[in-house]
């Protein structure tokens, strides 16, 4: 194909468009995966996202082996590092407070909630923010690698990626049939036009599949939050943002599935691969769930809500944009991109955000709720 | 004769999660005495589709039983226990 844009924005609205609408049908939020298991100890959306990473695993690994797909590990991930951790630690605390995750807020910013439009714009001047220390915080990222020359467990280990991804998509398999014969896969409640999360986390695992397969890579979306920022400071100081070296640079460089030609991005306000690749996604997730709403007659828009939630959400969304910079990447990057092929970037950024989530769901409670 | 019933209403349209479920238990276990007793019940105005999945579920946790119904400002669940 002449020109690999067309290909990218055409599959990265398609998929956009129906994660929105799933995830706002089936109330598939990521942050609630983890907050829910700390708060209320409920498993359930927890499972949800076993189901994501076991059928990721399983279908990844399936298109290596068949050769269908051009990358593996896919474009920006990098070496593990300490920083990892950090970064995940802060985005869990972000991603309670702000009442979701960066996709999440997406979806629920589509279906009308004014918490989470305030939580998306601190998440863009967040993403912004953290240009200025990024000089800094890249020393630090890079005294904290831990191993130079691998990205996956399997290549640190010297082992094909087989060896490891199937027997332990077995191990997953084997716990969630048990848990499905118990009915723990499945929600008794469901309001009508609702769709079960266990058949939304299936089509969330075609859909990060049909963005590896013809994109390059599985979904991600937190560098085009960087960028919007960057395009909003730019229309204000443009040499601001011609002064900032991370906003410069074009740590992607592609040539995506179905193209002979190579494409760059970053994070600077022009229009990249970058922006090619994310923006569908962000339009099309809020549009998809915006349509849901329309659909079932669920768009409302409430405003009058106590101050310590627009706080939450402001603090939140700061912190969520900035930590999204600083691991690098955003949590279904990580969850349902990178531990499928058990990239150690994103098994670190777990652990950290396992803690950050504990965390804030205590932050929550004791500031913000106040039970 | 039976005796009439105290319906306390909790407006927490424009919130998302977890604050509903939270502030939903807040108010039932605040009032826990008097719904086990059938001296009052709970009538939540949500607009949270979530919250109509994790409230019901909670509350069946804790001996109550709980109705959900679609009104125009979104939904109405109401909290009581079963005779």
């Amino acid at each position: 194909m002449n020109n690999p844009y067309v290909l990218i924005i055409l599959i990265s609205t398609l998929c956009g468009l129906s994660a929105g609408f799933i995830m706002h049908r089936a109330n598939f939020c990521v942050a609630g995966m983890f907050r829910d298991l700390f708060l209320f100890r409920d498993g359930f959306m927890l499972r949800m996202l076993l189901v994501i990473i076991v059928g990721s695993m399983l279908v990844f690994e399936t298109g290596l082996q068949l050769g269908l797909l051009s990358y593996y590990p896919f474009p920006l991930l990098g070496a593990p590092s300490l920083a990892n951790i950090v970064g995940g630690f802060v985005f869990g605390i972000g991603m309670v407070l702000a009442g979701g995750c960066v996709v999440g807020t997406l979806y629920k910013m589509g279906a009308g909630s004014v918490l989470s439009v305030v939580a998306f714009i601190a998440m863009l001047a967040g993403s912004a923010l953290y240009a200025e220390f990024h000089p800094w915080w890249s020393t630090i990222a890079k005294a904290g690698v831990l191993v130079e020359e691998a990205i996956t467990l399997p290549q640190w280990l010297q082992l094909p990626s087989i060896s490891l991804t199937l027997p332990l998509a077995l191990l997953g398999i084997a716990y969630l049939w048990k848990t499905y014969q118990r009915g723990k896969l499945h929600h008794n409640h469901l309001l009508p036009g609702s769709i079960q999360p266990l058949h939304a986390a299936l089509g969330l695992i075609v859909i990060g599949f049909v963005s590896y397969l013809f994109v390059g890579m599985p979904l991600g979306i937190t560098t085009s939050y960087a960028k919007l920022g960057a395009t909003v400071e730019a229309a204000i100081s443009p040499g601001y943002v011609a002064s900032q070296g991370y906003f410069q640079a074009t740590p992607l460089h592609y040539t995506p599935p179905f193209s002979e030609t190579a494409i760059s991005g970053g994070a600077g306000p022009q229009l990249d691969a970058v922006a090619a690749i994310q923006y569908p996604l962000i339009i099309g997730i809020t549009l998809g769930a915006t349509l849901s709403a329309l659909l079932l007659k669920a768009l409302r828009f409430h405003y009058r809500l106590p101050v310590r939630q627009y706080l939450s959400a402001l603090l939140g969304g700061l912190m969520l944009g900035f930590s999204a910079r600083m691991v690098p990447g955003c949590n279904i990057w990580h969850l349902w991109g990178g531990i499928p092929i058990l990239a150690m970037q994103s098994l670190l950024f777990l652990l950290g955000m396992l803690m950050g989530t504990w965390l804030g769901g205590k932050l929550l409670t004791r500031w913000v709720i106040r039970v | 004769m039976e005796q009439k019933k105290n319906i306390i209403t909790m407006d927490i349209r424009g919130q998302i999660c977890p604050s509903c479920l939270l502030l939903a238990l807040k108010e039932v276990n605040s009032n826990i005495d008097a719904i086990r007793a059938h001296q009052c019940e709970l009538a939540i105005l949500s607009d949270d589709r979530h919250a109509m999945i994790t409230i019901p579920e909670s509350i069946s946790k804790m001996g109550l039983s709980s109705k959900v119904e679609s009104k125009d400002h979104g939904f109405e669940i109401r909290i009581f226990k079963d005779i």
